[in-house]
């Protein structure tokens, strides 16, 4: 599945999407905190179909992943 | 200008600033719309802040990115707590993206009402859950080249 990356984390990984397998949100936490550097150090949330997600929920690889830094608007 | 009371989709984001002349016109429009009795307006400016410490330059810029669909998506949802929450007549929301110069407008909030309370109530409230829950990522340009990420505190 693609993972839309924002901000301070699309900076550090040099990209801003990148694509993952994974079978739930924990999983993708883990190969994540892999890809890319110093990600496991940051502050970040994880957005499942445009929703912030809480604890794991299960992927069927359908759904639009991003990754969150803090944010800066207003 | 009437706003529908069902919420469409719609985006909030500007490439550029705010120009003083947009918002001149925004408020021509509810010239039409003799129900409004107050208008509330609010206008965020990009400020030559310093962070100080590690980089003491002031910020030339901010240059906004956003996850869009999310944030058009949590806007339509503010703006339902809004309607449900104050008689409003209208919401206008508006924010840049793209680098933003010290002293340009970056975010305009615009509510109208019959008095003068609820507009303001409105916009205080709006102003505040769109710092909170838009994926909206700011990074600050500080003279001399350097930059840091702004967040919402």
């Amino acid at each position: 599945m693609d993972v839309l990356l924002f901000g301070l984390i699309a900076e550090k990984a040099g990209t801003d999407k990148l694509s993952i397998s994974a079978a739930d949100t924990s999983a993708l936490k883990q190969a994540l905190e892999q890809r890319i550097e110093g990600l496991s150090a940051l502050s970040y949330a994880l957005a499942v179909d445009r929703k912030i997600t809480n604890g794991i929920v299960e992927l069927n690889g359908s759904e639009e992943i991003a990754l969150l830094p803090p944010f800066a608007g207003g | 200008m009437s706003e529908t009371k069902t919420h469409k989709i719609r985006d909030i984001f500007t490439e550029g600033p705010i120009a003083p002349a947009f918002i001149a016109e925004s408020i021509a429009k509810h010239s039409t719309r003799h129900d409004i009795g107050a208008h509330e307006i609010f206008l965020g400016q990009v400020r030559a802040d310093s962070t100080g410490g590690k980089f003491p330059a002031p910020t030339a810029a901010i240059e906004y990115t956003a996850y869009r669909d999310m944030a058009n998506e949590q806007m339509i949802a503010i703006r339902e707590e809004a309607f449900a929450r104050w008689p409003i007549t209208c919401l206008h929301v508006h924010h840049s993206q793209g680098v933003i110069k010290a002293g340009e407008l970056c975010f305009f909030v615009f509510a109208s009402s019959a008095h003068r309370q609820v507009a303001r109530e409105a916009v205080a409230f709006v102003n505040d859950e769109v710092k909170k829950r838009l994926p909206i990522f700011g990074k600050e340009i500080l003279e001399g080249g350097e930059h840091v990420w702004k967040k919402n505190v």
